[in-house]
């Protein structure tokens, strides 16, 4: 007996001596990196930026929906500076009511199978895509139909401003090879084409032959899917030629490589829930409201009492921005929402106005007996979001908020979501996302809206840009749902929500791989560099 | 036992010196563990909150265990899990000795089909791998800290009980026990004036061999992250922790809370052993 309960005593310090080995190991492996053991070529690299989709590769199910789809092409596209493009499609019209688009598209698509691309597929796509009420939200569409070979007609239940980023992100499937386990084994007109999908562990794709842009410069990619950390001592191993690491890592530098530092709309934020506590239900029956954070003083003053820019430097080691609404950096945004943040005194100031006062010494304000209390939940599997959490908790401290922190897993938070302050992460190139996230109609029990936050005169500008009939003429309406200078979504009027910070994506790059101009990117875990990887070229030999 | 060391053999030749040098160790030891479960009382919170700007610092005078990636206090974090640990391991010691002495005494002393099923019990717990056992549980009871505490604190007797149940069986065999019988003495009142005086050295080493056990279950099962919070101090979410920075260099962040744990398992296996040679040092000269 006595030795078989010795074995754990020594067995932790095999567990220790081992952490101490990997330690001394993936040190000197730094620093004998100079010159990395790459196999890497023209031919092949190997990608580990994270991004695979565990319901497959279906655009109408969803894949794709922050764009850049790889095995299909899209009618349109961003270029890196956001502008629109024509990608499958030569041409597009939008009637006077702004209830069809006309879309003719290019003759010589083929997908990978070697069959040409035809209007028919593109209609055959999206009405699969209205009737799938997949991620990719078309719903708005009343019916695709071909005129003819090369033109498409969609027409649409009421105009839609964001109607255009649908075109921009729905891949398109080929009618003849799509069923059930398309999502398994993707064609399409992409730059490149599955070779084998191992879940879990690794994909690899080669360039399509049937392309009709310009060949890809790379000829084969391995995606591998792997933790953080792996990643980031695969690259130091000189193991992957693109790596997307966690801004912590970023501050580290591996030679060989390059960090690149793309700025992103990937944003955090507090979402607060908005009606007072037990005042409805969701759908299905979970509670909605907080009586704390129903309160707009609270609100104001969690928005003016986070220190953003400390956040970034603290949290994000510098890789990042201040975020004051969902949009930061697009075309949309309402600069005038901005707020002088890290002002604890001015917090007070709204606290003590809105009837909060200290009155038990507790350091925690009071109003009507009720403390200034909420519970913040994280999902606990994110470093960064734990990180946000803790820091804006220890932030409202001085200011009398007490935040209770939790960590939980998406399955537990959902039911928590609509009667708790939440730690979501949001950030798209599509204002519909903005619409979802304020709409009150959207708020129906899931992560849109989560917080059912409800203003009559929000939605009614939201419902003005969403009606517009040009994502430009859309744009005035968007920025006066942010603030107009008396009302707004945004912290100087109803403070709905606390955003904190737009996070800039890390990866590190090898020296020898040119990756071009990338983009802002939208939310979307390591996979939105690949936006524009058919131009990416090797530039050693 | 053959795992004591030769200071010890020599030591026999000096009686009162070795008994001394036994209590010593006991004492110790003792204070040791008693120091880590109530050091947060003394220590507070106060080291548990973020502070942006002390992140990452290495040991110093005013940081014995460094900061983490948070600006958090390693030592207070450390100390705060380990007062956990132990806290959670002592319940679960106790708990496994309350149902191991029960079982192991009914075992011994009703026979037959009792003890058949016992065994049979015990056999079953063995069979299954002890980490697997615990998640089945722990999921089981609903998670959380609740979760991982109950878990412990449930799967820990079969190996005591085995040991009770074959010094019951033993005693039981003697002449005096089989003389009471005769008597005509109920086996309650056997198994409580017969067998509890042989059986409580053996539980009571059992027992606090039985910690380390514990400790270390309730730190894989954080490790793998069941359960607790990752932001609350738990002695295996913060060796998990330290892992994902291994490879920047922040050795410290693993190294420090590590050897605690190692210290604290060690002086429970040293308790245990000195305890023994206490109370059964016909044995323990081996």
């Amino acid at each position: 007996m006595a030795l078989s309960l010795k074995v754990p005593a020594w067995s932790i310090g095999v567990l220790l001596l081992g952490q101490v080995l990997t330690g001394c190991a993936s040190n000197s492996t730094g620093s004998s990196a100079s010159a990395p053991a790459s196999n890497a070529s023209a031919e092949q690299i190997v990608l580990a930026i994270g991004g695979e989709s565990e319901e497959g590769y279906d655009p109408t199910l969803g894949w794709g929906r922050y764009g850049s789809p790889l095995f299909q092409s899209t009618l349109l596209r961003r270029d890196e500076n956001l502008e629109i493009v024509n990608d499958l499609a030569t041409n597009y019209t939008v009637s006077e009511d702004g209830r069809t688009w006309t879309v003719t598209i290019r003759q010589d698509a083929q997908f990978s199978d070697g069959k040409p691309l035809t209007a028919a597929d593109v209609a055959y796509t999206f009405s699969k895509a209205a009737e799938s009420g997949g991620l990719t939200d078309v719903t708005v569409l009343e019916e695709a139909v071909a005129t003819d070979d090369y033109t498409v007609e969609l027409r649409l239940k009421q105009p839609q401003s964001t109607f255009v980023n649908r075109l921009i992100t729905v891949g398109i499937v080929p009618e003849h090879a799509h069923g059930p386990d398309y999502a398994r084994n993707p064609i399409g007109s992409g730059p490149y084409q599955l070779v084998q999908w191992d879940e879990g562990q690794q994909l690899i794709v080669e360039a399509n032959p049937n392309y009709y842009g310009e060949a890809p410069g790379i000829r084969r990619l391995v995606f591998l899917f792997t933790e953080e950390d792996a990643a980031f001592a695969a690259a130091q191993a000189g193991q992957a030629q693109v790596v997307s690491v966690p801004q912590s890592l970023a501050v580290q530098s591996i030679e060989g490589m390059k960090l690149y530092d793309v700025a992103s709309v990937d944003n955090r934020g507090l979402m607060f829930p908005f009606p007072d506590e037990g005042s409805k239900t969701t759908p299905d029956g979970k509670p909605v409201g907080n009586a704390v954070t129903s309160d707009l003083a609270i609100r104001q003053a969690v928005n003016y009492a986070v220190d953003r820019q400390a956040l970034v430097d603290g949290v994000l080691e510098g890789y990042g921005s201040p975020a004051y609404g969902p949009v930061s950096g697009l075309a949309w945004e309402e600069p005038n929402a901005n707020i002088e943040d890290a002002n604890p005194d001015l917090a007070r100031q709204i606290l003590a106005e809105g009837g909060w006062r200290d009155s038990d010494g507790d350091e925690i304000v009071e109003k009507d007996g009720l403390k200034a209390e909420f519970t913040l939940l994280y999902p606990a599997s994110d470093s960064t979001r734990q990180a946000l959490a803790l820091s804006v908790a220890e932030m409202l401290k001085p200011v009398g908020i007490q935040v209770n922190v939790e960590g939980k897993s998406w399955d537990e938070i959902t039911p928590l979501a609509h009667s708790n302050a939440v730690l979501f992460g949001w950030g798209s190139h599509d204002q519909t996302e903005m619409y979802n996230l304020y709409h009150s109609k959207a708020a129906q029990g899931d992560f849109y809206n989560a917080g059912y936050y409800a203003n009559q005169a929000i939605d009614q500008r939201l419902d003005l840009a969403m009606g517009a009939p040009s994502e430009a003429e859309a744009i005035a309406f968007w920025q006066a749902a942010q603030w107009d200078g008396q009302e707004g979504f945004t912290a100087k009027g109803d403070a709905a929500w606390a955003w904190l910070v737009n996070l800039d994506h890390t990866y590190f790059v090898h020296e020898c791989l040119d990756i071009g101009q990338p983009q802002v990117e939208p939310h979307g875990h390591g996979w939105p560099i690949t936006a524009n990887i058919a131009s990416w070229t090797w530039t050693c030999n | 036992m053959t795992t004591l060391a030769p200071p010890q053999i020599r030591a026999s030749e000096k009686q009162s010196n070795r008994r001394q040098q036994t209590l010593w160790t006991i004492g110790l030891c003792a204070f040791f563990l008693a120091a880590i479960i109530l050091s947060t009382w003394v220590i507070g919170d106060a080291g548990l909150s973020p502070v942006l700007t002390q992140r990452n610092q290495p040991p110093s005078l005013a940081h014995a265990f460094g900061t983490d990636w948070l600006g958090r206090d390693m030592l207070t974090r450390s100390l705060h899990g380990m007062s956990l640990s132990l806290r959670v391991g002592l319940l679960a010691a106790t708990v496994s000795a309350l149902i191991a002495t029960l079982l192991g005494l009914a075992a011994g002393t009703l026979g037959g089909w009792v003890d058949a099923v016992i065994c049979w019990i015990i056999d079953v717990c063995f069979s299954l791998p002890h980490l697997v056992l615990l998640i089945l549980v722990a999921f089981a009871v609903g998670g959380g800290t609740r979760g991982v505490i109950i878990a412990v604190a449930l799967t820990h007797w079969p190996s005591l009980a085995r040991v009770v149940r074959a010094e019951v069986l033993q005693v039981n065999s003697s002449d005096y026990v089989q003389l009471s019988h005769r008597l005509g003495r109920s086996p309650a009142w056997i198994a409580r004036h017969h067998m509890v005086p042989h059986v409580i050295p053996q539980l009571l080493v059992g027992l606090i061999l039985l910690f380390p056990h514990a400790i270390l279950h309730e730190a894989a099962l954080s490790f793998i992250g069941i359960g607790i919070s990752p932001h609350l101090p738990a002695i295996g979410i913060i060796l998990a922790e330290s892992m994902r920075h291994l490879s920047t260099g922040y050795w410290w962040l693993g190294v420090m809370p590590g050897l605690l744990l190692l210290l604290s398992v060690k002086a429970f296996d040293w308790l245990g052993e000195n305890l023994r040679a206490l109370l059964d040092p016909r044995t323990s000269q081996g």
